[in-house]
């Protein structure tokens, strides 16, 4: 098994060199190039119990030359020039700067005009092929998106940022009021260190839930880190999350909503990474994450307000699909690791019932710190898978 | 037939004046139908002439702006139509066009263009009232050394043509006829009512002909005949005794009211032998002696027995033999004249009996390249003929656009919406020959929409869609693999220069990688020209096929043609005589239609 690691940008360089010097000399020579990339999907997914996170199979795409591809593989190359460009300079760009650079050139070149992108997802696509031939992040060809979430609340955490040009900013969390720091584009590049011990971190499906429980004031009561998840978790927060396993000694609690939907796409993605990550999930997981809830016993226990799967719902009953197909295709609830996860979607598919984690705030709607005693409650008692 | 001295006079005086009050009835209801109809009766009667007399026709028509008409938005136009048929003798020439209901054509149950004798004769009307100028006739016969130069109009009150202006001159033409009509009208030149559009569907019906056409200020324009042969107009046929209604029944009784009632049924009526005559009286209650006497003496109680009894017998089918067609070939060569034809497909159906008429349908779609780029979403355009001439009006109900919106285009590869008309650049035309058409209303712009007859439509229409649609398939593929070549040119050169870029490459060895992809990709290519080249390969040896099967077709159609030949002979002998054979519609003559008032009254 191979172990990806981030590559530095002078060995990404050597790559798309050594990439367009095969095509080119496969050309000179008659041949048809071929480019292999990893296949990036839930069937070609291993999940180690070992390593914790999805890691690819040995199935391969291949593009080869020929009258189908002759676009694309012409595409790619006009594309991964003007990386390489951004490479050298430093210079780093959004994937929809990127659609403009792109017809700017396109624009000037009237030989080039056959390449011209009719809307972004065409470039977008262009540039994910890249990723997936050269095996690397898009952020590592300097392709930035505007990654949302990972607003990160904590009065003992410090962050040190090495900046492009070595420079070493220091960041003091606890300076910040209730206002989040948020990582952006590569927390590689960050550095934590915790001012005392911290006792858990906390990550939150819903940002606002996050908010809400550090304006009134959990993050002064508890050494903790509160950390918004924002929905489905992007690659910079994913990579922070990491970071923070990695480098301050802290169990991590994550807690969102009881649904199919929470825990394959958010909750499993934050812990062992996706299928269309698949060749770097090694930095975009974090496989000691657990899952605080809600729990399906928590639903009995708190008597919290729940949805039936409404039958006549497509949407609904999509999520139910969901669920099924978690537990027969996702290696990561077929492992024997996470049978107790599995179970939940069992217990979802059986009681056709969806829970919001804001659910808890009708345990005892008069106390606004309801919630955060549950989930101190829930930490301290194990009350987590 | 017989004229009907006592009431001839009372009835043409109405009869004149009568069209004269309605010549919207006949054609004349707005300036542009003005115009059109004009210009179709003409061409229809100089067509109907040449044929008849086994003249190729050549025909000239003129059409130019004068000025301003008389009434409101009109134009003064004059129309003139020159023909090379067999010139009119001067006697019959105010007859021909001054007079209401004369013709020769009253035969009944042949497709002639011409049917009634009112056609050019309201032309002459419409020209005195809007212009007070008859018609200029210019005419001359083959033995003849001078032409005839004259103005016709027409006295409404006895119901008469009368000569003006009369002159004798040298003409350049051996014989033929030209008329000219000065009338205030609208020209309109495409879509329902236009002039080429008339033209067009002539054009396409007519592959004998040669036509010039010279449109206002448009450069004249000459079509050349496609076929040497005039086609042979069937003979007419009774009708068959299943075709009728009561009131038409009677009225056809009325018309035979001299003859002896064995002859009317013998001969007014196709199918029906002398002994058949007597059973069907035997089966009314009727005694036997009457078969002898004329029909006038049956009482209308009689004759409703008589109709009775014949709905509820048995007879044979009716005869195809009155029907016509032009035929696969004739229709595909003069298909290629109505423009840029791509391609195109044609059917003849073979003669078929709908509720009891012998009918005869063709279909041609023809794809156009002009407006391949427009003409995609906008309906095709319809050219619908009934005996040969052009339908342009009231096309809705139709039994012609009923049949075309029912057919399932889509799996032609044609668009449509269901149950509505085709869309593209295509012209679906379809002719309907039958002695005996009905239509749905007095302007005979649409034929009555009958299950059968639609059925009979949608069966040719379907054969020519399945042919048509091989074609349109073909050119997709063509198109597609064209389209894959011109991919591999626009992009292999661009990707060995980015990467020649990129790698700062030498000349050398862009070149060499120049090559290299041509080689490459030229595989491709070479793999898609084969697959060009097969798809070529395999429609050759499909148009072979079809034409093997055209072969037969017309070995067939022959084969078809002989036994028809062999019955009617075996049937003559049975019946003695033959219709058709009558002197008085195969000679040329001029009659008054029977003008039975009660006749007259059912006619208008
Ligand atoms: N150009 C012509 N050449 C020779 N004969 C003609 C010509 N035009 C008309 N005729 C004769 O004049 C007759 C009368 O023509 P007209 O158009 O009035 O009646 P039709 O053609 O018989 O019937 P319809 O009213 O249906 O047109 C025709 O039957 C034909 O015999
Ligand atoms: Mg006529």
């Amino acid at each position: 098994m191979v172990k990806y690691g981030i590559k530095d940008q002078k060995s990404i360089e050597k790559i798309a060199m050594g990439l367009c010097d095969t095509i080119l000399t496969d050309l000179t020579q008659g041949k048809r190039p071929r480019l292999q990339a990893t296949k990036s999907s839930l069937d070609n997914a291993i999940y180690s119990p070992t390593l914790g996170y999805l890691t690819p199979g040995p199935k391969k795409t291949i593009t080869e030359l020929n009258v189908a591809s002759v676009k694309k593989m012409s595409r790619a190359i006009f594309v991964l020039d003007i990386l390489l460009k951004n490479i050298k300079t430093g210079a780093v760009n959004t994937k929809r700067e990127l659609y403009y650079i792109c017809k700017g050139l396109l624009k000037q070149n009237p030989e080039l005009k056959p390449l011209d992108f009719e809307d972004q997802p065409e470039s977008d696509g262009i540039i994910d092929f890249l990723c997936e031939i050269i095996e690397c992040y898009r952020e590592e060809l300097n392709c930035y998106a505007n990654d949302r979430g990972g607003q990160t609340y904590s009065k003992c955490l410090i962050v040190t940022e090495t900046l492009p040009n070595g420079k070493k900013a220091k960041i003091d969390l606890s300076k910040l009021g209730t206002s989040p720091f948020t990582p952006k584009n590569r927390p590689q590049n960050l550095a934590l260190t915790a001012s005392k011990k911290i006792e858990f971190c906390l990550v939150v499906e819903s940002e606002g839930t996050a908010n809400t429980l550090v304006s009134n004031g959990m993050t002064e009561r508890y050494d903790c880190i509160v950390v918004g998840a924002q929905g489905v978790p992007s690659n910079s927060v994913r990579a922070w999350v990491k970071r923070i396993q990695e480098q301050v000694d802290v169990p991590i609690y994550f807690f969102g909503d009881l649904d199919a939907y929470t825990l394959q796409n958010i909750f499993r993605t934050l812990k062992a990474g996706s299928a269309a990550s698949i060749i770097r999930n090694a930095d975009f997981s974090a496989p000691e994450v657990r899952f605080l809830g809600v729990l399906p016993e928590d639903v009995k226990k708190y008597d919290l307000f729940s949805y039936d799967v409404k039958s006549n719902d497509p949407s609904e009953m999509r999520s139910l699909k969901k669920a099924q197909d978690a537990l027969e295709n996702d290696p990561f609830f077929k492992s024997q690791r996470n049978r107790p996860l599995a179970k939940i979607l069992e217990w979802l598919i059986e009681n056709k019932k969806r829970c919001e984690q804001q659910a808890f705030f009708s345990v005892d709607a008069n106390d606004p710190l309801a919630l955060e005693k549950i989930l101190i409650k829930k930490i301290r008692e194990g009350s987590y898978i | 037939m017989t004229k009907n001295k006592a009431n001839e006079k009372i009835v043409a005086n109405s009869t004149a004046e009568y069209f004269a009050k309605n010549l919207q009835q006949v054609g004349f209801s707005s300036p542009i139908k003005a115009v059109l109809t004009t210009v179709k009766e003409a061409m229809d009667n100089a067509l109907d002439a040449c044929e008849e007399h086994g003249i190729l026709p050549n025909i000239r028509v003129d059409i130019k702006k004068l000025g301003l008409g008389s009434l409101k938005n009109t134009d003064r136009i004059s129309i003139k139509v020159l023909d090379n048929g067999p010139g009119i003798e001067e006697k019959y020439v105010p007859m021909v066009f001054g007079q209401y209901l004369a013709s020769s054509k009253f035969g009944q149950g042949r497709p002639s263009r011409g049917q009634q004798g009112i056609g050019i004769s309201a032309a002459t009307t419409w020209a005195l009232q809007t212009s007070a100028i008859g018609a200029k006739v210019t005419t001359k016969r083959e033995n003849e050394r001078k032409a005839l130069r004259c103005v016709v109009v027409t006295d409404l009150k006895k119901n008469e043509g009368i000569l003006k202006d009369k002159e004798k001159i040298n003409w350049e033409n051996p014989h033929g006829t030209e008329v000219e009509f000065i009338i205030d009208g609208k020209i309109q030149m495409n879509g329902e009512g236009g002039l080429l559009t008339y033209l067009r569907g002539t054009i396409l019906l007519n592959p004998h002909m040669t036509l010039t056409y010279h449109l206002t200020e448009m450069e004249p324009v000459t079509v050349e005949r496609v076929i040497d042969e005039v086609p042979e107009i069937p003979k007419a046929t009774p009708p068959h005794p299943h075709t009728m209604k009561l009131g038409e029944f009677l009225s056809y009784a009325r018309l035979f009211s001299s003859h002896k009632n064995a002859e009317w049924l013998c001969k007014g009526f196709s199918r029906v032998s002398p002994n058949i005559a007597a059973t069907l009286f035997k089966n009314s209650g009727l005694p036997k002696t009457l078969l002898d006497k004329k029909v006038n003496t049956l009482t209308s109680d009689q004759l409703k027995k008589l109709f009775q009894t014949i709905q509820d017998s048995e007879f044979q089918a009716p005869s195809t033999k009155s029907v016509m067609s032009l035929g696969e070939k004739a229709l595909s060569l003069s298909v290629m004249r109505l423009g840029k034809v791509d391609y195109f497909s044609v059917v003849t159906r073979k003669p078929a009996i709908c509720d009891f008429k012998p009918v005869q349908v063709e279909v041609a779609i023809a794809r156009l390249f002009e407006k391949k780029s427009d003409g995609e979403d906008s309906s095709v355009q319809i050219l619908r003929f009934a005996n040969r001439v052009p339908l342009q009006f009231d096309k809705a109900s139709c039994a012609i656009v009923k049949s075309i919106s029912s057919v399932n285009w889509k799996s032609y590869s044609i668009k449509q919406t269901k149950g509505n008309l085709p869309s593209g650049p295509y012209i679906i035309a379809v002719s309907v020959v039958s002695p005996f058409l009905k239509f749905k209303n007095a302007s005979k712009e649409t034929i009555d929409a009958t299950d059968e007859l639609v059925t009979e439509i949608r069966k040719a229409l379907m054969k020519a869609g399945q042919s048509l649609s091989r074609h349109i398939k073909k050119e997709a593929k063509t198109q597609e693999l064209e389209n894959k070549i011109k991919h591999i040119e626009k992009f292999g050169p661009v990707l060995v220069n980015t990467l020649c870029r990129i790698l700062g490459a030498s000349e050398a060895k862009k070149k060499k990688a120049e090559e290299g992809i041509e080689k490459i990709l030229g595989r491709d290519n070479l793999k898609t020209r084969q697959q060009l080249d097969e798809v070529e390969e395999r429609l050759n040896v499909h148009l072979a096929s079809r034409k093997d099967q055209f072969d037969s077709f017309i070995k067939e159609d022959e084969e078809l043609q002989a036994r028809q030949e062999a019955l009617l002979r075996a049937e003559e002998e049975i019946l003695g005589t033959r219709y058709n054979d009558d002197e008085t519609s195969s000679k040329k003559e001029f009659s008054r239609k029977k003008k039975s008032s009660k006749k007259n009254k059912s006619r208008l």
